[in-house]
């Protein structure tokens, strides 16, 4: 059985490539076989995070329009053999996606035996976003704890639940999961940041993980390497964490308080 | 009785009540298939149906009908087994229609009927047709619109002709409308307008308040600030005159 998850946000820069990237890498350390898909025609980005970005010949919109095959258009990761990506044509643009495109390859992508096919959206909610959520099984949706990344999550939350295909054929529209990234716990005890409480209560639903804002992040996307591959890091961590939780284990959270002062750094300062 | 008499006894008393009459609003001009329609209702609900009075709307028509024709809906009513006692008020063409078949005219019980109905301009701005709600039969009043999902930002509920009860939270952002009163159990973050058909006696009530917009009957107030005494409390809102008011309904 494979299942679909899209990994969106309604905003931009929230951190869906970063979390598309760590949680297909997840997967796949678990030894299933997972496709990540780029949605973000024109602005194609994942295949940088995922590090294979000179290996790209042909892409998604090669395959939607038959230009190319599904084997021929998968890149194979370099540190993960049953993890592939579908990178996006960075030269058309979301027009280039089709409703029927986007479910053959899916439907193919299946009877392949993808354990997991990981759509990563781009931001808004045109067309690019809109087909990256139509067949979703299930939707992850992060969120960044401030108000208006807040609002534009509510709106997607709406668009899982009434424009998808689980919402038209009255399965009651696509399961979500609200991941909380870049979370400080400093600046939320200092005010300038939305709570957890706060987010979860704003759109009713719990978190899934809580990804702790860290220099980490941007350093493994600039070399390329999805964060979770660094396990030293509290977001890599973290994102082991979440990955756990959408697959049904318990695990406590982590990394949401902020660190206490010791006697020595508040009398001689920090 | 016995005594006519008694001049004390008087013969009759004639007053105005209010009596739970069915009303049929026909909406095609198709005697056979009222028949059809309205059969079936006695057959199913003998104890509701079987000789009912029902008063014909023929306002909803496309098209005014000559006397044969309103005839024959009125003989389609009797023989499905309703007993058809009146007219509902209408146009002028229903009045003379109403006379040359010697049925009384029902009062206006909703101005909606009017077509074309000058005034009234209420400013809620209703997203589809406005009042199109059939007239309840005092006593059958129409459910509440009750939805559980949370109304998302950018979302649009309306509940027409009856109350909203919402049993989840309203997102700013979203737009919540009813043309009776609104209930949220849960937070009010985004528009919430009851009376959207401009009934004055609608109400808002919530609660968790943190509204963008409340209006009643096209009066609304919007919160750049939320009131502290206000904020995050259960709240209801109702029209003093135009007076839009609202306060905790807790102390």
């Amino acid at each position: 059985m494979t299942e679909t998850i899209v990994v969106t946000s309604g905003k931009g820069g929230v951190g869906k490539t970063t979390t598309s990237a760590s949680l297909a890498t997840g997967l796949a350390q678990r030894g299933r076989k997972v496709a990540v898909i780029d949605f973000d025609v024109g602005l194609r980005n994942l295949d940088l995070i995922m590090g294979c970005e000179r290996r790209v010949v042909y892409d998604f919109v090669n395959v939607i329009h038959q230009e190319a095959t599904l084997r021929q258009a998968l890149i194979r990761d370099k540190r993960h053999e049953t993890l592939h990506v579908l990178a996006a044509s960075q030269t058309r643009d979301k027009e280039a996606l089709t409703r029927d495109g986007v479910q053959r390859v899916l439907e193919e992508l299946a009877a392949e035996g993808f354990d997991y096919i990981v759509c990563d959206s781009p931001a808004g909610i045109e067309k690019g976003a809109f087909l990256a959520m139509y067949f979703a099984d299930r939707a992850l949706v992060v969120v960044n704890p401030e108000v208006s990344s807040v609002r534009d999550s509510d709106r997607i939350l709406g668009l899982l639940a009434s424009k998808t295909r689980k919402a038209e054929s009255g399965e009651g529209g696509v399961p979500a999961h609200l991941l909380l990234t870049r979370y400080n716990p400093v600046r939320v005890e200092a005010g300038q940041m939305l709570g957890i409480r706060d987010v979860e209560e704003v759109l009713g639903l719990p978190v899934v993980g809580v990804i702790p804002e860290h220099e980490s992040v941007l350093m493994a996307s600039n070399q390329g390497v999805p964060v979770i591959l660094d396990e030293g890091s509290q977001a890599g961590q973290a994102y082991a964490d979440a990955i756990a939780r959408l697959l049904g284990e318990e695990r406590p959270l982590r990394f949401t308080e902020a660190p206490r002062k010791g006697l020595f750094k508040r009398m001689f300062g920090s | 009785m016995a005594t006519a008499a008694s001049p004390a006894v008087p013969v009759c008393d004639l007053r105005f009540g209010q009596v739970g009459i069915a009303n049929v609003r026909v909406l095609a001009d198709d005697a056979p298939a009222l028949y059809e329609t309205l059969a079936e209702r006695v057959r199913k609900a003998p104890q509701l149906f079987a000789r009912a009075a029902v008063v014909l709307d023929l306002g909803h028509l496309p098209q005014d009908l000559q006397r044969d024709r309103a005839a024959a809906l009125l003989e389609a009513v009797r023989a499905a087994g309703m007993l058809p006692v009146a007219l509902a008020y209408g146009s002028r063409h229903t009045e003379d229609l109403a006379q040359s078949l010697g049925l009384p005219l029902l009062a206006k019980f909703r101005a909606a009927y009017e077509p074309d109905a000058t005034g009234a301009p209420t400013a809620a701005p209703a997203p589809s047709t406005p009042a199109a709600a059939p007239a309840p039969a005092p006593g059958v009043a129409l459910p509440a619109l009750h939805h559980a999902q949370p109304v998302r930002s950018g979302q649009q509920l309306y509940a027409e002709g009856r109350d909203l009860v919402i049993t989840a939270n309203v997102a700013a952002g979203a737009e919540v409308i009813s043309d009776g009163s609104i209930h949220v159990y849960g937070s009010l973050r985004g528009r919430a307008l009851a009376g959207a058909g401009g009934s004055e006696q609608a109400r808002i009530y919530c609660r968790s308040f943190h509204a963008e917009l409340v209006s009643i009957a096209g009066r609304y107030r919007t919160f750049e600030e939320i009131p502290d005494d206000l904020a995050g409390r259960a709240v209801q809102c109702w029209l003093e005159g135009e007076k839009l008011m609202i306060a905790r309904l807790e102390r």
